[in-house]
């Protein structure tokens, strides 16, 4: 049988239908929510800010044919090249303090050409890769101590430290909740998880004493008391007005007050949700949270029947990834966790963010045809 | 590499699987948990919190009603007053500011001065909002900004209502003036919807028809950056709740008794006086026709069309003038009445039978009474009490008040509404005083001495009167004996002129006395003018058809101490006085005028008195004419 037919039976045959057909539904919707959330702009006449669910499309096509290419060759090529992949992504992140521009008081973005890219959006795949690398390389059987896990909670914390002084909160969270569920499926050494736990609780106490910036600890302090702190708690207050307002069905497309007429801060980038919310209402939001939902637990199911423990621990990153990205941007939207800059994926808008998703698919794709 | 063990990882990780889709279910469960709450079970009052943002009030203006006189002359009305601001956040300091400058006229001195205002907030937090650049300014200014509107930005004319008053200083203590409400006086009027910054009356007929005036302030909902859609309509169809307006009510209109003719030519006639105090009243209803305090005020730039620094330096200074121009007197301020009181002494005496019409007494130029020797204007010799008041003779009333008693003399003076308040409802109103033996005892610690009714009887020691008493006191002689309660508010209108509330004159009571008694005393005043003995004889203008008193008032010496050195002179000459009516038979007005430190009140005040009444027969001949052409027309 040629290389080509057995690729083409896999397409066939193994083709993930409701994998495929999820994620670009998300993404229509994405696109068709951006439209929503931005056309207030259309009418004040800032066609800039208007027109950035067209460039999401473009964003999207780029994604798709890179997951595409992603996800025909075999993933075992990737687990090959994981560590020189990790090194030419550690050196792009420690570019960004030399070429980085500044925005909004951090600097996460190199811009090449026209375009500007966030290289710690990618380092998320390629953690993800490196980990399972070393997660998988290790083939004992017997549980893990912590001197087993150090390697793999090494290659996480380096770039988590590097986007930590970008300074990036919200992504370094990432990294280290998506590491922590692939360590979560190996067997770990009961004393390991314990001392896991109190250094858990040690490190969240330094966190706060001795690294978190003022307008990051007054985001937390201002979800606590959203009332107090006007300033800081009003974008979350306003996105649960904004999520209230859509009731059982929604004000309807382009008719939620809240976005229309300006009171939603960032709603094109932390806070699609609650547009999507106030449009279609508990009926649209719910069935949109169950759309995501099934992406989470349908890449598990992938990662329980990959056929080796590289493919397995990569489908647990990228649905980790995944997962918390959703979690935490729709719980900071209606207000459950605090305002930290986590885009939902696939609706919010922004190149770096939607290739990484789609990257991140691509590979899940792959890992799914060859069980 | 064994392909088992590779598999046992996997396998590993199945058994662990539920767990983890478990977390994603109870986490995904948890979210649309949250979802329920907010949009469901919390959903309506989010909903009006959305509503609340949108939708916005604006406050519709009422305007406050206008002061009339009796012919209908605006005295208070309310005009536009066109204020620019500057945004300090959007103003361009280096084009726009210069451009600014120059079309609105300001001097380098007012340019540099708001350029270090506007720089001054430009980094705070007041940045975003309007300062203020100038009050009040002339239409072509108004007109210039406007057209050069669009380049602009950051500079921001707005009209604002301002009470204007067209007869400026004017009756202004009668029409008042208006003043911003404080701190305390917002939280004495909270429920009547009051706000900081707004204005209201300060004295006057301003202050005491407040509630009157003021009107109703309305309200409009909208939808907050509505009018920028073209969609506008629909969506406030959608988001406004009915009712979506309320009108304001406007203010009601006040007509007052004044004749703003009257009080013109009254202010003709007190000009070269320094201070001093005029009321005309209708003696047949008690209504003012004419009030006059000098010096006054502009009430235009005391009720802060010129801006608040203006009031300030409008405030000090009329504060401390020492000739008192915020001071209302002729109802305020209560003044020793000198000879003008005599005809109430003189009805005194007849009235309690301690003299008699025809008793002569010698006046030689003088009283001796124990001790002390009181003087007299003048020897009389033998004068009855026609001649003592047609000669103003002090003599005289020495004996007369020294034959009485003094609580008889107050008596009869109270019967005719001295020493108590008139009840004209406006300004603080002075009482005056008629002093008893009690009130003799109490201030000079039992020390009564028989003196004190000497001088009580000519208008001097204790006794002290307002104008405003004296000239219904005098109305009073005139119309036979009705002492009415003096009225500046004739009736309240709508702002389309329909009457609402009428005043009616009201009677404060029948003064008991014998009207051959007061016929008595209206020919003696009679002859005070038209008689060649009579002390207003001199000043009197041919044509001119009047009967009263002079009067000279001696004022409590002042020193140096308290009045400035270079005025010690004015402030103690005397007051100077003309009480009268007019015409002097069928009598219609009565008039009094007071020129504080005027001097000798024949000399003085007199010709005052005079003018006013020569100006009042031809007003009164005119407006027959006019109402006679009318009828003619009307009837034609």
């Amino acid at each position: 049988m040629s290389l080509y037919d057995s690729r083409r039976r896999r397409y066939h045959d193994q083709f993930d239908w409701p994998l495929f057909l999820s994620v670009v539904l998300i993404a229509v919707i994405g696109v068709v929510n951006l439209y929503s959330a931005t056309s207030p702009y259309a009418l004040s006449g800032r066609t800039g800010l208007a027109d950035v669910y067209v460039n999401q499309v473009y964003w999207l096509v780029v994604g798709g044919l890179l997951a595409i290419l992603v996800s025909v060759i075999d993933y075992r090529n990737f687990e090959r090249l994981a560590y020189v992949l990790y090194v030419g992504g550690v050196v792009t992140l420690l570019l960004v303090f030399v070429l980085g521009g500044e925005i909004r008081g951090s600097s996460r973005w190199i811009k090449l050409g026209s375009f500007t890219f966030q290289p710690s959006e990618f380092m998320k795949i390629l953690v993800i890769l490196a980990v399972a690398k070393n997660l998988s390389e290790d083939s004992k059987s017997e549980s893990r101590t912590l001197v087993d896990l150090l390697p793999a909670g090494f290659l996480c914390a380096l770039p988590v430290v590097l986007v930590m002084s970008q300074p990036d909160f919200g992504t370094s969270t990432i990294y280290t909740l998506s590491v922590m569920a692939m360590m979560a499926t190996i067997k770990i050494h009961h004393k390991t998880l314990a001392a896991l736990a109190v250094s858990g609780v040690l490190g969240g106490i330094g966190l706060w004493e001795y690294i978190l910036l003022p307008y990051q600890k007054a985001r937390v302090t201002s979800f606590l008391n959203p009332e107090q702190d006007k300033d800081a708690g009003w974008h979350a207050l306003q996105s649960k007005t904004a999520i209230g307002n859509g009731g059982l069905t929604g004000e309807g497309f382009k008719e939620g007050t809240q976005n229309q007429f300006g009171f939603l801060p960032d709603q094109f980038s932390d806070f699609p949700f609650s547009v999507f919310a106030e449009d279609h209402g508990f009926v649209g939001a719910a069935s949109l949270l169950l759309l995501y939902g099934f992406v989470c637990i349908w890449s598990f199911n992938v990662a329980a029947s990959a056929k080796d423990r590289f493919g397995s621990a990569v489908a647990v990153g990228v649905g980790a990834m995944f997962f918390w990205h959703t979690f935490f941007n729709v719980g900071m939207a209606v207000g459950i966790i605090p305002v930290v800059g986590i885009t939902l994926p696939l609706f919010s808008y922004g190149g770096s963010s939607v290739i990484t998703v789609l990257v991140g698919f691509g590979l899940l794709m792959n890992i799914s045809m060859r069980r | 590499m064994s392909s088992l063990l590779l598999r046992s990882d996997v396998m590993d990780y199945r058994r662990r699987y539920r767990g983890i889709v478990f977390l994603v279910v109870l986490a995904f469960t948890g979210l649309i948990g949250r979802l329920v709450q907010l949009q469901i079970v919390e959903g309506d009052q989010h909903r009006a919190q959305a509503r609340k943002n949108i939708v916005r009030t604006r406050t519709l203006n009422t305007t406050r009603g206008v002061i009339r006189d009796a012919h209908g002359q605006v005295l208070a009305g309310s005009r536009p007053s066109y204020n620019a601001y500057v945004v300090p956040e959007q103003i361009d300091m280096k084009e726009t500011w210069p451009r600014v400058a120059q079309l609105m006229g300001l001097t380098d001195a007012e340019r540099v001065e708001m350029e270090a205002k506007i720089l001054g907030v430009q980094n705070s937090r007041r940045a975003n909002q309007q300062t203020l650049l100038k009050v009040d300014l002339r239409r072509e200014v108004v007109a210039v900004l406007e057209t050069h509107e669009d380049q602009l930005e950051g500079v921001e004319v707005s009209p604002q209502a301002v009470r204007y008053y067209p007869y400026g200083e004017l009756g202004a203590h009668i029409v008042g003036y208006m003043r911003e409400v404080d701190a305390e006086s917002l939280a004495r009027l909270e429920g009547r919807g009051y706000r900081s910054g707004d204005r209201l009356g300060a004295v006057g007929v301003e202050r005491r028809w407040e509630s009157y005036l003021r009107g109703q302030r309305g309200w409009k909902k909208y939808v907050r950056k509505a009018n920028k859609r073209r969609d506008r309509e629909a969506i406030e169809k959608r988001y406004l709740e009915e009712p979506r307006r309320l009108e304001p009510v406007p203010g009601r209109d006040i007509s007052l008794t004044f004749d703003i003719e009257l009080e013109q030519s009254v202010e003709r006639a007190m000009r070269g006086q320094l201070g001093g105090a005029v009321v005309v009243a209708d003696v047949r209803t008690g209504r003012i026709l004419a009030a006059l305090s000098k010096p006054s005020f502009n009430p235009e730039v005391a009720s802060g069309s010129k801006g608040k620094q203006a009031v300030r330096d409008a405030y000090k200074r009329l504060t401390n003038d020492p000739l008192k121009p915020r001071l209302d007197k002729t109802i305020s301020a209560a003044y020793p009445p000198g000879s003008t009181y005599k005809p109430f002494s003189a009805l005194a005496a007849l009235a309690k039978r301690k003299m008699r019409a025809h008793d002569e007494v010698d006046c030689r130029g003088g009283y001796e009474f124990g001790k002390r020797y009181f003087r007299c204007t003048g020897v009389h010799r033998g004068v009855n009490l026609h001649e003592a008041i047609v000669q103003s003779c002090n003599t005289y009333f020495y004996q007369l008040g020294e034959a009485m008693r003094i609580d008889d003399l107050a008596e009869v003076g109270m019967d005719f509404g001295f020493g108590t308040k008139t009840g004209i409802g406006i300004n603080p109103e002075a009482r005056g005083r008629m002093p008893t033996r009690s009130w003799y005892t109490r201030r000079y610690k039992g020390q009564y001495r028989g003196g004190f009714k000497l001088l009580a009887a000519i208008g001097q020691g204790a006794t002290t009167v307002t104008v405003l008493q004296l000239a219904l006191a005098y109305a009073a002689i005139a119309n036979g004996g009705t002492l009415y309660q003096p009225q500046v508010v004739r009736s309240i209108e709508t702002s389309n002129g329909t009457v609402v509330q009428d005043f009616p004159p009201r009677v404060r009571r029948i003064v008991n006395v014998d009207p051959d008694r007061l016929s008595a005393i209206r020919s003696a005043l009679t002859e005070v003018v038209t008689t060649r003995k009579g002390t207003a004889y001199k000043e009197h203008i041919d044509g001119v058809d009047m009967a009263g008193k002079t009067g000279t008032a001696e004022v409590s010496r002042v020193s140096a101490k308290t009045v400035d050195p270079g005025r010690v002179w004015y402030f103690n000459r005397d007051h100077a006085w003309f009480s009268g009516y007019a015409p002097a038979v069928s009598p219609e007005i009565a008039i009094v005028v007071l020129i504080e430190h005027g001097g000798a009140g024949g000399k003085n005040a007199v010709p005052v008195a005079m003018r006013v009444v020569r100006d009042w027969q031809q007003l009164r001949a005119r407006r027959r004419a006019e109402r006679a052409d009318k009828k003619k027309s009307d009837s034609l």
